[in-house]
């Protein structure tokens, strides 16, 4: 009886290796619950943002728990709330959260403030790390410059947060507009590539109540382009990466030095402070959350707008002019060679003050694994890839809003985390008020330029980590 | 505090006369409170006092640093800004909310009918939380889409093409404009109370020698309603200084720094920057100016008026 | 309410009304464009020109009690009854003590009472988050009900104070000459006396509780959410819930109608710390 046992036992091993290399996917499955099977019953407790791919992720979930017996506690708050809980936690050493997702910028102050658990010991380690996790296949950029400092790696890749160019297809293919815009511009109406050819289009499409837009009256006003401008938010980071960087300009150089206060920041500064002119009065009240709104009534013909939140409102029954949109890659400076565009790499980070590492870790290279990735894709009919591979995925090459994900490609190519700057909140907070009041009018763009060169001089001469 | 030469209040020469054998009894009543007291009010101060003088950027609470802390908070321009702020909010709001509160007492001391209902209504702005306030607030002014920013501004071309919450030059105004409108009307019972608790005597007697009512208002009314409308004013300032939660929601402080007050601040500070030994210096200092106000209104209400 | 002036003016009296009729109505104008926000379609909510008439809907509704918002107006009602029934049970005494006895430093108590009243909540949230965070009391219910005592408790004493010396000394002294005990003089004559003063102390009480945003907002979490920390989850990815938002402020306003409409006199008192007697 115990000697048929142990052949049944010695069988069934034997035809787990033999049948593993058949079976890929069958492999990975039990990578994770075998590595999970010391901290079967813990409870580990994650804190993410909700915007739709989490409310999407939220699905899958509960396979892991199943798969390896740990149990998620998974807890979703908006965007200022996450940043505002999640940091608190970790900085007050509570350790409340195991695992907390962090925006690319908030890497900086937290890893200064050793905050943030190394993973080298636990990826060395042949009990917990998936050989198979691929990481070869996350689209590099963001990855590598998000998840690791020197020689430390603090994440893989959770979240490719990005910045795309959003317009209106019934208003550019329209045909009097079209005609009217020629004659004006001396150049076809099209999605914008250029700056310029992105204020042409606000310029020309701010109309009073009253006017004609398309041919039809208009019952109230019309503006050409809606930006992110409130206190806070991604209006700095909008403006840096989208503007400033496009011009030739920068927040620091390599070394760190704030290089604000040059001609190629005050020429971006300019173009900033034009676009605001063509935008709707409430344009610094709008947070990240209010752009898609805006652009999803449908009072505004062109946006650079946060490509997740766009998931969200070109739906049927969210937006009246779902499938009039049209998207394309961020627009650069005329003539410009190299490109850059917002983007927010974002990770799932363990805590310092974790007291569940290990499983923490296996559910983080669980949620970066292709398997979950190409579901988290397919359930939400589309979605922002953290792997190359994703591209390739029917619920994306057959999208209903293709330009999308092209804008969306061309923004995740050339996507960079911010550089760690410990004082990031610092100089966020400062900055986003000279990006309001140079939009405003109150500053002019040179002296923005120069205020913000003195307000970063004065928080730090060199700002890297 | 009290000297031989004030008047002594009448309960305490009530108690007097009450068996005083067991002079441990009152202590006892107020153990209870005075522990939890302790426990949630004067042990977060200490501890704040203790982080003011301590290296605790990101809460790392390290080395002894003496009043670096505070050295640093008085050298920034942005301490000084939310100072400023403070005050022209409160110097502008508190006044006007006096004024336009006595002037509105007056008047419903004039034989307004139905107060009964009047009051409970006036009293809703005062008593609603401040988020919603807020919220009110925003869906009446914001930007293109508020309510009165498109029935009254937009129509009547006031300040066109500006929202007013996102304006470096009206946001202010605006959240002094909504402090008004919460505040004025608990003013205005508050003084109407004390208005309905003074004698009658003077009044007839002043009507006898013939005095007209402009002149029985500056001769007998004010007079007699001078230390209440200064508690009453005193604590609406106090109050008015530490308004957080209203300026948090309609414009967290923005744009730029135009409505960033020390409350304000010090939440950025402590849960943004995480300069936790710096903005507890500020609350330090502004617990120590509140102090201040608070036993200039202690003093008020008890020797003026003898309200405590 | 007697008449504090009796000059000649009962024939203006209906101008006057008026006047206050039409600042009452402006000042309540927002509330009552909120109140209408609950039942108006998405589509009407902020349609220029401004829309007056529309089909009314419940979809706001269902929506917050599909989101288990009820469960939130739970939580905010426990909390701020327990916090509320605790701050009676020990300032109750305490409020007596100080208006009827001698004490050493009564003055310095006073004012230590007065300044936890004053004292801008966000100075205090930095040390509650800090402390709490050590010893385990974030997000939970002990903890909130802690923080809520700092300006709960000594509002509390400081206004039930001004009732407890509105009482007439002579029946305690009458009492105490029958033979009674402390404790007989308490519950017998003063408590009966003292409950209209306490009930609407401890109803402001339970308001400012209810209102509290900061302490909740920081201190709270998952398990502890009140109504008014609730109200940001309705800034949703697919943009601001509005008409949710109005569900969800008119919840919170209702008991501060009630309480308005029951207390009509006494909040004066209350909110001028008694120095109206009102």
């Amino acid at each position: 009886m115990k000697r048929l046992h142990r052949c049944f036992a010695a069988a069934l091993a034997a035809s787990t290796v033999l049948l593993a290399p058949l079976a890929p996917a069958r492999a990975q499955d039990s990578f994770y619950a075998e590595a999970a099977k010391p901290y079967k019953g813990t409870t580990i407790r994650v804190l993410d943002e909700i915007t739709p791919l989490q409310e999407t992720l939220s699905k899958i979930i509960p396979e892991f728990e199943k798969e390896t017996g740990i149990k998620v506690e998974w807890e979703l708050l908006n965007h200022f709330e996450v940043i505002n809980k999640g940091q608190a936690d970790m900085l007050s050493g509570r350790g409340y959260y195991d695992a907390i997702m962090l925006h690319g910028f908030q890497l900086g102050p937290m890893i200064s403030a050793g905050a943030i658990m190394p993973l080298n010991d636990l990826v060395a380690n042949p009990k917990l790390s998936n050989p198979n996790l691929g990481t070869s296949d996350f689209i590099q950029n963001p990855f590598k410059t998000a998840a690791f400092v020197g020689d430390k790696q603090y994440s893989f890749i959770n979240w490719n947060y990005n910045q795309i160019y959003w317009t209106r297809a019934d208003l550019l293919g329209n045909a009097d507009e079209k005609a009217a815009f020629k004659a004006k511009y001396g150049y076809d109406l099209a999605p914008a590539e250029t700056m310029e050819q992105m204020r042409d289009i606000a310029q020309f499409f701010t109309r009073k109540k009253g006017e004609k837009l398309a041919g039809k009256p208009l019952e109230s006003d019309f503006y050409g382009i809606v930006l992110e401008g409130i206190k806070g938010g991604s209006t700095f980071p909008t403006l840096w990466n989208n503007f400033v960087k496009n011009y030739g300009g920068n927040l620091i150089d390599a070394e760190g030095r704030p290089t604000f206060d040059t001609p190629e920041t005050v020429a971006a500064l300019k173009m900033w402070r034009e676009l605001w002119t063509y935008a709707p009065p409430g344009i610094a009240e709008y947070s990240l959350v209010d752009v898609p709104t805006v652009m999803g009534n449908g009072i505004a013909a062109q946006s650079i707008a946060w490509s997740d939140f766009v998931l969200g409102v070109d739906k049927k029954g969210v937006s009246p002019y779902a499938g009039q949109f049209v998207y394309g890659p961020i627009p650069i400076k005329a003539g410009s060679k190299e490109r850059f565009a917002e983007a927010e790499p974002s990770v799932t980070v363990i805590s310092a003050a974790s007291k569940n590492p290990e499983p923490t870790f296996i559910f983080l290279q669980w949620l970066a694994d292709r398997k979950q990735q190409d579901k988290l894709i397919a359930l939400g009919e589309g979605g922002v890839p953290i792997r190359e591979s994703s591209w390739a995925l029917p619920a994306i090459t057959g999208a209903a809003n293709k330009t999308l994900y092209t804008a969306m490609k061309s923004t995740l190519d050339v996507a960079e985390a911010k550089p760690k700057m410990p004082k990031f909140y610092e100089i966020y907070d400062v900055m986003s008020g000279i990006a309001q009041e140079v939009g405003l009018g109150k500053l002019s763009p040179e002296e923005g330029a120069k205020k913000g060169q003195a307000e970063l001089l004065k928080l730090c001469t060199k700002c890297l980590l | 505090m009290a000297s031989a030469s004030e008047p002594i209040p009448a309960a305490d020469t009530a108690a007097k006369m009450l068996p005083r054998e067991r002079s441990w009894y009152p202590y006892l009543l107020i153990a209870p409170s005075m522990l939890m007291l302790v426990v949630v009010s004067l042990i977060p101060f200490l501890y704040t006092i203790y982080l003011s003088f301590h290296a605790a950027k990101f809460g790392r609470v390290t080395d002894f640093i003496g009043f670096d802390n505070y050295a640093v908070l008085l050298a920034d321009a942005r301490f000084w800004n939310s100072i400023s702020i403070a005050a022209t909010f409160v110097f502008i709001a508190v006044p006007i909310e006096f004024m336009l509160g006595l002037i509105g007492a007056l008047v419903l001391n004039q034989n307004v009918r139905g107060r009964s209902i009047l009051i409970p209504l006036l009293f809703m702005p005062a008593m609603m939380a401040p988020i919603v306030v807020g919220l009110l607030w925003k869906i009446m002014l914001a930007g293109s889409w508020g309510f009165l920013s498109y029935n009254v501004l937009e129509r009547f071309d006031i300040l066109p093409g500006t929202s007013v919450f996102a304006s470096p030059d009206y946001a202010l105004y605006a959240l002094i404009f909504v402090d008004i409108w919460q505040w004025t009307p608990f003013m205005m019972l508050a003084f109407f109370a004390g208005l309905q608790a003074l004698p009658l005597g003077p009044y007839r007697a002043a009507a006898v020698d013939g005095a007209n009512s402009l002149q029985m208002f500056t001769h007998i009314t004010l007079p007699m309603m001078t230390p209440l409308l200064a508690v009453i004013g005193l604590l609406r300032f106090i109050d008015a200084f530490k308004v957080f939660d209203t300026i948090y929601i309609l414009t967290g402080g923005g744009p730029g720094t135009s409505t960033e007050t020390p409350s304000i601040l010090a939440n950025k500070m402590t849960f943004e920057f995480w300069n936790i030994g710096e903005a507890s210096a500020l609350a330090v200092l502004v617990w120590i100016a509140f102090f201040a106000f608070c036993s200039v209104f202690y003093q008020i209400a008890k020797k003026r008026l003898n309200a405590f | 309410m007697a008449e504090a002036s009796d000059r000649p003016e009962g024939s203006k009296g209906w101008f006057w009304t008026g006047i206050t009729i039409v600042y009452a109505l402006i000042v309540l104008f927002p509330i009552y464009w909120m109140a209408t926000m609950m039942v108006k379609p998405n589509d009407a909510m902020f349609a220029r020109p401004t829309q007056w008439l529309f089909t009314p809907t419940l979809e706001h509704f269902s929506y917050v009690l599909d989101q288990g918002f009820h469960w939130y107006l739970l939580t905010s009602f426990a909390l701020c009854s327990v916090s509320t029934a605790l701050v009676v049970i020990i300032g109750t005494p305490a409020a007596y003590a100080f208006a009827r006895f001698e004490m050493r430093g009564k003055d310095d108590l006073f004012l230590f009472i007065l300044g936890s009243r004053m004292a801008p909540p966000v100075c205090l949230v930095i040390p509650f988050y800090l402390i709490f965070a050590k010893v385990g009391l974030l997000d939970t219910f002990t903890g909130l009900t802690l923080a809520y005592m700092t300006f709960n408790l000594s509002f509390y004493i400081w206004v039930l104070r001004s009732f407890c010396r509105d009482l007439p000394v002579e029946l305690e002294e009458a009492a105490a000459l029958e033979g009674w005990s402390r404790l007989q003089i308490f519950r017998r004559v003063v408590f009966p006396l003292l409950r209209n003063g306490i009930v609407a102390t401890a109803v402001l009480c339970f308001i400012f509780a209810w209102n509290e945003f900061l302490f909740a907002f920081m201190l709270g979490g998952k398990a502890m959410q009140t109504l008014p920390v609730s109200i940001p989850k309705l800034i949703t990815a697919q943009g601001v819930r509005w008409g949710e938002m109005a569900v969800v402020g008119m919840t919170a306003l209702l008991p501060v109608l009630a309480v308005v409409f029951v207390l009509q006199r006494h909040i004066v008192r209350g909110l001028t710390l008694g120095a109206v007697k009102g």
